[in-house]
């Protein structure tokens, strides 16, 4: 053959290489490719799952949100609602303050009028108790005196009977 | 570096350099040459006087270089298999990425360029970039061995002996054929009967490439004159660069080969043929 080409040489280069290949592939670049491919998922799984965590804290996020917006709307609503009772009992205590106001003066008109009316009585009989006093006075002047001057014997006959 | 050890390291290299130079001219006449400068090239290529005798049967020295190789590769692998890979580490260290290059570039470059089908043709184009990028480095080692004859002989690229080329062509074209008949049954095979002449090209190509590279460098082994520094440039230029340029040229033209064998059908929808007057109606219009 040209070239020195032999069949047989050709043939046992390719027996040589085909083993090669099959050595290659299973102690090389198999194992090799599985253990890429393995840490390949591992990285894809770790990255989904942090996918997932960032979806679901996501709408968790969003859940949060809604809940606080409606607790605020919730929170207004009762706000109003207590403005509403207080003003409500406000009202009520101003009313009823009015009323005891009311009544307290009344009491104390009433009492008042009864003190008044006390006093006017009191005024009254003491001014007819000076009027009988000064009376008894005015009409008992000449007794008073007559008995002062029996008191003043009966003393100076007390100090004579001591004497003997 | 001190002036003290400046003059130690020229104390030393200097005199080694003037010995070395002595020797070499004295011992030059020591050695006849037993062929001339033709009929050593012709030996490299033919190998008609360099045979080796295995189990018997006369070979080229290219087909022992082959099985070293193979050796070589399957026990690295091996040892990889065994020591390395169950210690894999999920963030790589040195040696883990340079293996996980290598077998990543040659995979991508089997997925990238046929998409359809890939299964074994990452693995293929890793032996077969792996066989031709180590068998021509291999060159650089020289390693010694007896022909037939009782001569010495170094070992050379085993893609330099042409059986060696043709061998690796002619699979490379039977693994493209196999990939289309399954793939896409009759279509595939028409697809690569129609590159009848790859397994000539890349036979050729690899042989052509590799074996200049041995010739040159044994050109420049044949003067003593060229013996120095000049090897170091031609080791690199002819066989580092040969071996990396010639591993990816036929990884890369497989995978596209391949590619383009196992692509699937797609029937073209053919649109309806207008009428002429259809057609001066539009041109009307416009």
């Amino acid at each position: 053959m040209p070239l020195n080409i032999d069949w047989q040489q050709i043939l046992l280069h390719l027996l040589n290489f085909v083993i090669l290949f099959a050595g290659l592939w299973l102690l090389l670049y198999k194992p090799v490719k599985k253990f890429m491919r393995e840490r390949q998922a591992k990285y894809e799984k770790m990255d989904a799952d942090a996918h997932k965590k960032s979806a679901e804290a996501e709408e968790k996020r969003a859940e949060y949100e809604k809940k606080l917006a409606a607790a605020d709307a919730e929170i207004e609503e009762k706000r109003a609602a207590a403005r509403k009772e207080m003003d409500a009992y406000e009202a009520m205590r101003k009313h009823a303050s009015e009323e005891e106001a009311a009544s307290v003066l009344a009491s104390a008109r009433e009492s008042a009028a009864r003190e008044k009316e006390r006093a006017v009585a009191d005024a009254r009989s003491e001014i007819a108790g000076l009027v009988t006093s000064a009376t008894e006075k005015l009409v008992l002047h000449e007794s008073a005196s007559e008995a002062y001057d029996e008191f003043l014997d009966a003393a100076e006959r007390g100090e004579g009977e001591d004497g003997k | 570096m001190t002036k003290k050890q400046l003059g130690v390291f020229l104390g030393v290299v200097l005199p080694v350099i003037a010995l070395l130079i002595v020797g070499i001219v004295f011992t030059n006449g020591l050695y006849e040459r037993d062929a001339t400068i033709q009929e050593t090239m012709q030996d490299a290529i033919l190998h008609e006087g360099d045979k080796i005798s295995l189990f018997g049967l006369m070979v080229n020295p290219g087909l022992i270089s082959a099985y070293i190789v193979t050796g070589v590769i399957l026990l690295f692998a091996a040892a990889v298999r065994i020591f390395a890979i169950p210690r894999f580490k999920t963030v790589p260290g040195k040696f883990q990425l340079v293996i996980e290059g290598a077998v990543g570039m040659f995979d991508n470059m089997a997925r990238t360029n046929s998409p359809h089908k890939n299964n074994f043709l990452g693995a293929y184009i890793f032996a077969a970039g792996a066989y031709i990028f180590i068998g021509t480095l291999f060159e650089l080692v020289g390693v010694p061995w007896q022909t037939a004859a009782g001569m010495s002989v170094t070992l050379p690229a085993p893609l330099s002996d042409i059986n060696g080329a043709i061998a690796l062509g002619c699979l490379t074209y039977v693994f493209i054929l196999v990939g289309g008949i399954t793939s896409t049954r009759v279509r595939g095979l028409g697809r690569t009967l129609k590159e009848f002449s790859l397994p000539i090209s890349m036979s050729f190509r690899l042989f052509g490439a590799l074996l200049s590279g041995m010739l040159v460098t044994e050109l420049v082994y044949y003067y003593l004159a060229l013996s120095f520094v000049l090897p170091v440039v031609v080791g690199v230029l002819f066989t580092v660069m040969h071996a990396l340029v010639q591993a990816y040229v036929l990884a890369t033209l497989t995978a596209l080969v391949y590619g383009e064998v196992t692509e699937p059908y797609h029937k073209k929808t053919k649109q309806p043929k207008q009428s002429r007057q259809q057609k001066q109606s539009q041109e009307v219009k416009v």
